[in-house]
């Protein structure tokens, strides 16, 4: 299988602060990898890392095949990211916010249109395509905020913490919305809920203070722990340290 | 292309905006009304009869201030500043709800950003300088019974464009370094200092040397003296400052243009 992201030492330091630590990682095309940790732990750091917002202190990163440092203009026309917090046009109404960023990324009039079309039904999101964003509830904006970065058809899309702050009902939309797009795109997923990797990755990363501590499915995960569930096998795995 | 992508969503944030209406039309336009009713309730000094006889100028020279043909170039240059806090209030924005964020992670230049900030902003400037002079226009024939020199007045609009950029460069730059909680307070303490030092309320000229040697270290001083220059043709008076306001334009667009892309790459 092609694998979508190569990690191999990735490092990033803020001056004496270690953010991640020489992480290697490889994430196959078409799978939604959970990098699980608790806050602190460099996910968001990664991601950030792997969109060109941030520059790796060392180490090595292919994305797509693509060298980080050399083919980052290449690499974002491919990539989407939705951020942490929603990042949206308030002001605009959802489709002039889809057609905005699609714009943004020269996507061509008609296959905007077919891609309109296929969010619209697969997110729902088409009973409030002339509404401004902003008076969208914290649940649909971040729906939005997801179709924002779907609307691009990235081969590779970056979601950091999509259910923060969401009410449990808004949480298990958007994980039906995620397993939707399974084999579609490849998914990176950053959470620090272990209910949402075990319904959502096919492969689990677990982090702490910025090294990958252990990488694979939730039961083998469990299994190298002697622990029934996931989240005695992420104590374990983590050794009771919070980061 | 990126650049007109982004200018067309920023002309539409604002233009949905109730507030810049009622600031950077309104406001210009109720000001430009109600300075002129102020001004033809101001007696105006006698001019005495007898040779030698003590003229008091000060008081000639600050009711000419609100004379139409002054009051309107500065209350243009006036409402400009309110585009400067309507620019500013956008980029804090941008960056506060992590907007930005979405858009360094996309295709998008740091020249993509400044030109889809500047653009929406100039052209609303332009449209608002126009209102302002049409309004003032529209004002000297009813109480003066004269029209502006229609010649003066179309070529008032091309040479506000450093103003223009003047008030763009110092919205960019304040809205990159403050926040979208601080922007709004240090910008409105901005628009009255602008106001206050650039002689659109009073004559800076018969103020003393010492007070217009500090209006000049500002840009806005200029402004408003260039285009109270060219609306009356006096085109030997308008050049000097006419480029210094250029100059402080140039040197604070491109100083915002340097931190912003300064700070889209703050941790890179």
């Amino acid at each position: 299988m092609n694998k979508a992201i190569e990690l191999k030492g990735l490092t990033k330091k803020f001056g004496e602060k270690t953010a991640v630590d020489h992480i290697g990682l490889n994430v196959n095309e078409g799978e939604i990898f959970g990098l699980l940790g608790v806050n602190g732990a460099g996910k968001t750091t990664t991601i950030r890392m792997l969109t060109g917002l941030s520059v790796p202190t060392e180490g090595e990163a292919k994305v797509l095949g693509l060298d980080l440092r050399n083919d980052l203009d290449k690499i974002k026309l491919m990539v989407n990211v939705s951020t942490q917090e929603t990042s949206i046009a308030g002001n605009l109404t959802v489709e002039e916010n889809l057609k905005f960023i699609a714009g943004i990324y020269g996507v061509d009039k008609t296959v905007l249109n077919e891609r309109l079309e296929d969010i619209y039904s697969s997110l729902e999101l088409g009973e409030v395509k002339n509404q401004r964003s902003k008076t969208l509830s914290g649940g649909w904006q971040r729906r939005l905020s997801i179709a924002m970065a779907l609307i691009t058809g990235p081969k590779l899309i970056f979601l950091d913490e999509p259910t923060l702050g969401l009410d449990v009902l808004a949480r298990r939309e958007l994980w039906r919305f995620v397993k939707k797009l399974k084999g579609k795109v490849t998914i990176v997923l950053t959470t620090h809920y272990l209910d949402e990797v075990e319904a959502l990755c096919d492969t689990i990363a677990v982090m702490a203070k910025g090294k990958v501590l252990a990488v694979g499915t939730a039961d083998e995960l469990k299994k190298s722990v002697n622990k029934e569930t996931l989240e005695d096998a992420f104590v374990e795995i983590v050794g009771g340290e919070k980061t | 292309m990126r650049a007109l992508v982004f200018t067309s969503r920023n002309i539409k944030e604002m233009l949905r905006n109730p507030l810049s209406y009622l600031f950077c039309l309104g406001l210009p336009l109720v000001m430009l009304v109600v300075m002129t009713l102020v001004n033809a309730s101001i007696p105006k000094p006698e001019i005495p009869a007898e040779a030698g006889a003590f003229v008091d100028s000060s008081a000639m020279q600050a009711t000419t201030v609100f004379n139409i043909e002054n009051l309107t170039p500065g209350i243009a240059v006036f409402g400009l500043t309110f585009i400067m806090l309507f620019c500013c209030i956008s980029v804090a924005s941008d960056r506060a709800s992590a907007f930005l964020t979405r858009l360094y992670a996309s295709p998008m230049k740091s020249t993509d950003f400044i030109i889809g900030y500047t653009l929406p902003y100039a052209i609303i400037a332009c449209a608002q300088v126009m209102i302002t002079y049409i309004a003032g226009e529209i004002i000297s024939l009813i109480v003066n019974g004269e029209s502006f020199n229609i010649g003066y007045m179309l070529l008032s609009i091309p040479l506000f464009i450093p103003s223009v950029i003047l008030c763009i460069g110092i919205g960019i730059f304040f809205g990159t370094l403050l926040n979208d909680k601080a922007a709004p307070g240090v910008c409105s303490a901005f628009i009255t200092a602008a106001a206050i030092l650039g002689g659109i309320w009073m004559d800076i000229d018969s103020m003393g040397s010492a007070w217009v040697s500090v209006c000049s270290c500002l840009p806005f001083y200029h402004a408003v003296k260039y285009a109270r220059c060219i609306l009356v043709g006096d085109f030997g008076s308008m050049v000097l400052p006419l480029l210094i306001t250029t100059a402080f334009a140039l040197v604070i667009f491109v100083c915002s243009a340097l931190l912003f892309a300064h700070k889209s790459k703050a941790d890179k």
